[in-house]
C-alpha cells in the first residue's frame, strides 16, 4: 500500500455537555513535546500543600492531646488514684485510653483528606464530579 | 497443661492455614497475583490481613510478659504500634498506593530515578525483615518448649518450614486469606480466655491489694521521660518503614480505599491491644511469681491453668497456643512475602519461579540467626527493629512523598548514616553495660538517630542541586492527586 487512506477525524462521544480540560493519557508524566498543563500543575501543587498542612496539623493536634493525656495519667497517683475494679485508674487509663484518641484523629483525617481531593477534582475537572 | 491438646491445636491451625493457603493457589497465576494479589482485595478483608500480619509474637506473648515484669511502661509499646498506623495513614498510605510500585525499593527507584538508591534500600529492607523474623522464631521456640517439652530449636524450624512452603506455593493472594483468618483467630485466642479469667476474678475469693499488685513505683508516673519519648518516636515513625506493612497497601484498589483500610486496621489492632493489655493486668494479679526474666514471656500460656485447673484450663491453653502460633506464622510469612518480592526483583529477573526460590532463601537466613542466638525479651527485640526502620527507611519515605528536593545521594547518605548509628548504639550498648549517663542514649537511640538521619538526607540533598530528578513534579502530582 503506497497511498495512505484519508484519515477520518476522531469523534469523541461523551455524555456530559460540560467543558472538560483535556488531559494526557499517561497519568503523571508529560508526553514528549507536550507542554505541561500549567493550570493542572497549580491545582495539584495546591492539593499537595493542602494535604501536607492537614497531615501535619493532625499529627500536631494528636501529639498535644496524647501528651496532655499522658500528663494527666502521670499526676493521677498524687490525686489519690481511685481504684476501679481492683486496678488503679492510672493503670487502666494507661492501658486503654490512648486507642480511642488515635481512632478519632484517624477518622478526622480521612474525612478531611477526601474533602481536599473532592475540591481538587472540582477545580481540575469541572463537571466530572460536582 | 496438656501437650496433646496443645499440639492438636497447633496441628489444626497448620491444617487450616494450609487449606486456605493452597485454595488460594488456584487463583495465583500471574506475577501480579504473586506480588500484590492483583490489587483487588476489599477494605475489611485487607485490613484483617494487615492486622493479622502486624500483630506478632511481641504483642501476643511479649506484652503481658513485659507488663508483668516492668509494669505500666509496657503499655507504651502497643500505644506506639497503633499510633504508628496513624502516621502511616496521615503521611504515606494513599500516596504510596498511587505510586504503582510493588515494593519499597521499587518506590525509591521510581521516585529518585537511581539504581544505586534502589540497591541500598533493598539491603536495608532485607536487614529490617530478617531482624523482625528472628524474634518470631524465638517466640515459636519458647512457646513450643513450654507446652510440649521439646528441644528449643523445634518450634523455630517448624514455623520457618511452614512459612517458606506457604509463601513459595501461593504468594500474596494465598497469604491474604491466611492472614485475615489469623487476625480473627489471634483476637479470639486472647479474648475468650480473658473473658473466662475476668469472670472468675470478678466472683471474688482472690482478694488482692491494689497497692502491692500495681505499685506506684511501676506505675505510669514512674517511667523515664527520655526513654519513653525516644521509644515512642521510634514506634511512631518505625511503622512507616516496615517492609511488610507497606506492601499491603499496594493490594488496595486505589488511594482512597488505602486510607479507609488503614482506619479499619487502627480499629482492629486497637481492639487486640486492649485485650492483650488486659492479659497483662490479669497476669500481675494471678501470676506474680512468673515475673522473672526469661519466664515472663510465657505467662499468657500459664494463666488459664492457674484459675481453671481442669479440662477448661487445658482447652483455653490450647486455644492460646494456637493463637500464638498464628502470630508467629502471620508476621513471618508477611515479612517473607515482602522480602522475597525484593530479592526476586533485585537479584533474579522477577519471575514467579525466582519468587519461590527467594522465599526459601529469605526464611533460611533468619532461621540460622534464630538458632545461633539466645532469645531476649520479645517486646524489646521487636522494639529494636522499629528503631532501625525509623532511623533508615522512614525518613526517606516521608521526604520522598512530600519533599521535591530529595535526591538519590541524600537518601543513600541518610540510610547509611542511620544504619551505622543504630548499629553502633546497639552494639555499644551491649558491649558497655554501664555507660553511665550515656546508657540511656545507647539503649534508646531513636531520639538522636532519627534527627541525625533526617539532617543528613536534607543536608546532602540541598547541596546536590543537580541530582533532583527531572520528573519530580509530575511524580509527586501522581502520588497526591485522586486516582479514582
Amino acid at each position: 500500500m503506497t497511498d495512505e487512506p484519508p484519515r477520518l477525524p476522531r469523534v469523541r462521544v461523551t455524555a456530559s455537555g460540560s467543558p472538560r480540560v483535556s488531559r494526557p493519557s499517561t497519568r503523571g508524566f508529560a508526553l514528549p513535546g507536550r507542554a505541561p498543563d500549567e493550570a493542572d500543575d497549580v491545582f495539584s501543587r495546591g492539593l499537595v500543600r493542602a494535604q501536607l498542612r492537614l497531615a501535619i496539623g493532625c499529627v500536631a493536634a494528636f501529639l498535644v492531646v496524647a501528651g496532655a493525656l499522658a500528663v494527666v495519667i502521670a499526676i493521677l497517683p498524687e490525686l489519690g488514684d481511685p481504684v476501679v475494679l481492683g486496678v488503679p485508674l492510672s493503670w487502666l487509663a494507661q492501658a486503654y485510653a490512648f486507642y480511642p484518641v488515635i481512632l478519632v484523629f484517624a477518622l478526622i483525617f480521612v474525612r478531611a483528606a477526601a474533602r481536599n481531593e473532592r475540591r481538587y477534582r472540582h477545580l481540575a475537572e469541572p463537571g466530572s464530579d460536582a | 497443661m496438656n501437650p496433646a491438646f496443645d499440639l492438636t491445636a497447633v496441628g489444626l491451625l497448620i491444617v487450616v492455614t494450609a487449606v486456605l493457603g493452597f485454595s488460594g493457589v488456584r487463583l495465583s497465576r500471574t506475577t501480579g497475583d504473586f506480588f500484590v494479589a492483583s490489587r483487588s482485595v476489599g477494605s475489611v478483608w485487607n485490613a484483617s490481613a494487615i492486622s493479622g500480619e502486624y500483630l506478632s509474637a511481641g504483642t501476643f506473648l511479649g506484652l503481658a510478659g513485659l507488663v508483668l515484669l516492668s509494669g505500666a511502661e509496657g503499655f507504651w509499646f502497643p500505644i506506639g504500634y497503633a499510633a504508628g498506623y496513624l502516621l502511616v495513614l496521615l503521611f504515606v498510605a494513599a500516596p504510596l498506593r498511587r505510586s504503582g510500585a510493588y515494593t519499597i525499593p521499587d518506590f525509591v527507584e521510581a521516585r529518585l530515578e537511581s539504581r544505586a538508591a534502589r540497591g541500598v534500600t533493598s539491603v536495608v529492607v532485607l536487614v529490617i525483615g530478617w531482624l523482625y523474623i528472628v524474634p518470631q522464631l524465638h517466640g515459636a521456640s519458647l512457646a513450643l518448649g513450654v507446652v510440649a517439652n521439646v528441644p528449643g530449636w523445634v518450634g523455630a524450624v517448624v514455623v520457618a518450614t511452614l512459612v517458606a512452603a506457604i509463601v513459595a506455593a501461593g504468594g500474596m493472594r494465598a497469604i491474604t486469606a491466611v492472614q485475615a483468618f489469623q487476625y480473627w483467630l489471634k483476637l479470639t485466642a486472647l479474648l475468650v480466655p480473658a473473658v473466662f479469667l475476668l469472670v472468675v476474678l470478678s466472683q471474688g475469693g482472690r482478694e488482692h491489694d491494689p497497692a502491692t499488685i500495681f505499685p506506684a513505683d511501676y506505675g505510669p508516673a514512674a517511667v523515664d521521660t527520655y526513654a519513653t519519648v525516644s521509644l515512642l518516636l521510634a514506634l511512631l515513625l518505625g511503622t512507616i518503614g516496615l517492609p511488610h506493612v507497606l506492601v499491603r497497601f499496594y493490594t488496595s484498589p486505589n488511594g482512597g480505599s488505602a486510607r479507609r483500610t488503614t482506619v479499619v486496621v487502627i480499629v482492629l489492632i486497637g481492639a487486640f491491644y486492649a485485650v492483650s493489655s488486659t492479659m497483662g493486668l490479669i497476669a500481675r494479679v494471678v501470676a506474680p511469681d512468673l515475673a522473672v526474666r526469661g519466664l515472663a514471656d510465657t505467662v499468657v500460656l500459664a494463666l488459664p491453668a492457674r484459675l481453671f485447673p481442669g479440662l477448661v484450663g487445658e482447652l483455653l491453653t490450647a486455644l492460646i497456643v494456637a493463637g500464638a502460633f498464628a502470630a508467629f506464622l502471620a508476621t513471618s510469612s508477611g515479612l517473607v512475602v515482602s522480602l522475597a518480592g525484593v530479592v526476586s526483583q533485585d537479584v533474579f529477573g522477577g519471575s514467579v519461579r525466582s519468587f519461590r526460590l527467594s522465599a526459601v532463601l529469605c526464611t533460611v537466613v533468619p532461621l540460622a540467626v534464630a538458632l545461633l542466638t539466645e532469645p531476649a525479651g520479645l517486646v524489646s527485640s521487636v522494639g529494636a527493629v522499629f528503631v532501625f526502620a525509623a532511623s533508615t527507611l522512614s525518613p526517606v519515605l516521608l521526604l520522598g512523598v512530600w519533599w521535591p528536593r530529595l535526591t538519590a545521594r541524600g537518601a543513600v547518605a541518610g540510610m547509611v548514616v542511620g544504619a551505622v548509628a543504630c548499629g553502633a548504639a546497639f552494639i555499644g550498648g551491649g558491649m558497655i553495660p554501664d555507660a553511665g549517663p550515656w546508657a540511656a542514649l545507647l539503649a534508646q537511640p531513636a531520639a538522636w538517630t532519627i534527627p541525625l538521619t533526617t539532617a543528613v538526607i536534607v543536608g546532602v540533598s540541598l547541596r546536590d542541586r543537580a541530582g533532583v530528578p527531572f520528573r519530580v513534579e509530575r511524580y509527586l502530582a501522581r502520588l497526591h492527586t485522586p486516582d479514582s
